[in-house]
């Protein structure tokens, strides 16, 4: 019989005493204790100066500069700090691309679901070394260069394309379908998959599938086992995978810029546009600060989730 | 081998569960092979046997977790054998309980109810109800982490219970628990099945649990089912050399059936047994350690079965000795007999020589 073993709920009873946190320790521990903490620091070190160097200062500039001012000639301004930017926001325009921004990614992000939730229980109701083999599948895509797939995509949506050509040959019409929302949500979807699949798989992978039987002899079909059961426990994965796939759909940049055309302006090529073309670079960076916020927001609701579950005894990739 | 069933109160009327030539094949493996049961309504029944036996598997098709590759399987009279689980009348506490970690006390015992589309004040009911049965009350709102072992498995026990099935199967229900936890449930769910008069079907590697506990006793082994009786008669007429070996201990005495009443022991004696075996056939007597008189050597009763030997080892348990007497010359090949004496008398010393003797109304002849 192919059962894993549940660990035992003894867990979630320890609550005092952590690990190499003794409540009370004696010199001999306390001097083990300090030597532990001073490799970790040494060991740590290298990774931190480089995020440090490389994401926290850059992050701070954007945030001084989302308070500056643009001059007249396109120039920024660092005197005279103000809230002018972030007000600028507001404006209906910007609200606008933020709005459709969030539609896309939600829309996206839904999508995702719906295709990598059976994929991912199919995934890890496999024997073992197939679900190796396929997860190996799953990545392919995802290693492969981003800026490829997605030229890939235009082509095959193309009106020279072979989607066009069938739905031609087959009395349709020509398609047309690039440089619609609807060719960046395939487009994103396509892209953002992985991002879905995996904490999916995880989380159908650890489930304890007793509890699927146990619903099964309790009356429930299998439907029913489904909804009360399986989709309860991989709560924190679904949860997860969405969170992984809303924040880039939101922020996205090359899948838009590529597949949307004109059309579909969204969040991401229109901070860049500030950047560039526009050169209004306190607008550019008020409006990445908000999404920077907004996909923290996204990721402590994530971090909240998988505490909860842990609390529960679900479980969580 | 003859499976006792008419003298051991084996089942009138409907069965419970009646399996007729049931097997079970995982690819190339054959989990459960033939099996022949039937088991009664009200029955306290345990499936005993060492793991990877099939027990399990043989609990998981009545359950309908499992569908068995052929065979025939009823529950009171209806085929169910390719049912799926949820239409069956039974409901099964799992090893490890498998309680869902996503709801409450309250809402695991709801479970059944509200698959059956019990709602509402009826549900609530049942549910007090149940959780009353068990023991649980002021724990319904908590989670199952939250609960000890031998809680979870009272949560388990309501959760199955509550729905009234026609049988209860339990896999190792008490597996996970404490020596005297374990203890204390035993005599708890006997007097549980005792309340709700239903069929229990209880699986179990724990020879000493399943004749606590139970009213028959199924022994099985590398899927087959060997020998379904009381524990009275599985201990003192094991049907094979297997369940005499596995069910208690014993002394296996090698010898050779020497026609229907003698069997010629390796040890030198020839004893007088009664015996269906042909002839010739190898086979062992089992003799328990209990029904082993030690005496000193030469001073044995006359007309029982007697071996010589010398005392090999002795072993001092508080409340008896246990020695190990060896027969013939020492070293390999030396048969030996365990024997267990009360306290009370002298210590015996190794390398003395004794006698051991027993009644031979005691002892049971088996082949493989």
């Amino acid at each position: 019989m192919p059962s894993r073993r549940r660990a035992k709920p003894e867990a979630a009873q320890q609550t005092a005493a952590r690990p190499g946190e003794p409540a009370s320790a004696t010199p001999n521990e306390l001097d083990a204790q300090r030597r532990a903490r001073r490799t970790g620091t040494l060991i740590a070190t290298p990774g931190a100066l480089y995020l440090l160097i490389f994401f926290m200062v850059p992050l701070g500039l954007i945030t001084v500069y989302s308070f500056a001012t643009r001059t007249s000639t396109g120039r920024t301004s660092l005197s005279g700090w103000n809230l002018d930017s972030y007000e600028r926001i507001a404006d209906d325009v910007i609200l606008g691309i933020i709005a459709r921004s969030a539609w896309l990614a939600f829309i996206t992000t839904v999508l995702c679901l719906i295709v990598a939730y059976p994929f991912a229980y199919y995934l890890a109701t496999r024997p073992p070394r197939l679900r190796a083999r396929l997860l190996v599948l799953v990545m392919i895509p995802f290693w492969t260069n981003g800026l490829v797939r997605v030229f890939a995509i235009r082509f095959l949506l193309g009106s020279n394309g072979p989607a066009s050509a069938l739905s031609e040959a087959m009395g349709f019409g020509t398609f047309r379908i690039l440089f619609t929302p609807t060719a960046v949500v395939l487009g994103m979807v396509y892209g953002f998959l992985t991002f879905m699949v995996l904490p999916l798989y995880v989380a159908l992978e650890r489930m304890d599938w007793r509890l699927v039987e146990a619903a099964r002899d309790l009356y429930a079909s299998g439907a029913k086992a489904f909804w009360k059961v399986t989709v309860p426990l991989t709560r924190s994965g679904i949860v997860a995978g969405c969170v992984l796939v809303f924040v880039p759909s939101f922020g996205s940049y090359v899948v838009p810029e590529i597949l949307g055309g004109a059309k579909t302006l969204l969040i991401g090529s229109y901070v860049a546009r500030q950047f560039q073309a526009a050169r209004n670079w306190p607008l550019g960076a008020a409006l990445s600060v908000l999404v920077i916020v907004a996909m923290l927001v996204a990721v402590a609701v994530n971090q909240r989730n998988s505490a909860n579950a842990e609390r529960t005894g679900a479980n969580s990739p | 081998m003859s499976v006792d069933t008419a003298t051991s109160g084996a089942p009138v009327g409907v069965p419970a569960v009646e399996m007729h030539g049931i097997s079970k094949r995982f690819g190339d493996v054959v989990a459960v092979d033939k099996v022949d049961l039937e088991i009664g309504d009200g029955e306290f029944f345990a499936l005993l046997g060492p793991s990877g036996c099939g027990k399990t598997t043989t609990l998981r098709m009545i359950a309908g977790l499992d569908i068995p590759s052929e065979g025939r399987l009823a529950i009171f009279g209806e085929e169910v054998a390719s049912w799926p689980p949820d239409r069956r009348p039974v409901n099964t506490v799992f090893q490890a309980y498998a309680l869902f970690s996503h709801m409450t006390v309250a809402q695991n015992i709801a479970f059944g109810l509200q698959m059956r589309g019990i709602r509402g004040a009826e549900a609530d009911r049942q549910v007090a109800e149940a959780t009353a049965l068990v023991r649980l009350e002021g724990m319904e709102q908590r989670r199952p982490s939250q609960l000890s072992g031998g809680q979870q498995q009272r949560v388990a026990l309501a959760r199955a219970l509550v729905n009234h099935p026609k049988v209860l199967l339990l896999d190792e229900p008490l597996g996970a628990l404490d020596l005297k936890l374990r203890q204390e449930m035993q005599t708890e769910l006997k007097a549980l099945q005792r309340e709700v008069g239903i069929t229990f079907i209880f699986v179990t590697h724990d020879q000493e649990e399943a004749l606590a506990m139970s009213d028959r006793v199924g022994v099985m082994s590398e899927g087959r089912l060997l020998q379904v009786g009381t524990p009275t008669q599985v201990y003192e007429h094991p049907a094979n050399r297997f369940v005499a070996d596995f069910i208690g201990r014993t002394n296996l005495l090698e010898g050779v059936v020497e026609g229907r009443t003698a069997l010629r022991l390796d040890a030198g004696a020839v004893v007088a047994v009664e015996t269906d075996l042909a002839a010739g056939t190898p086979a062992a007597l089992s003799v328990r350690p209990e029904q082993v008189r030690l005496h000193g050597r030469g001073e044995a009763p006359q007309g029982a079965p007697c071996l010589d030997g010398v005392i090999g080892d002795a072993t001092y348990l508080g409340h008896a000795f246990v020695y190990t007497v060896s027969m013939g010359a020492p070293g390999d090949g030396a048969t030996t007999i365990t024997v267990r004496a009360e306290t009370g008398s002298a210590a015996l010393a190794v390398g003395e020589p004794v006698s051991v003797s027993w009644s031979p109304a005691t002892t049971t002849v088996v082949a493989d």
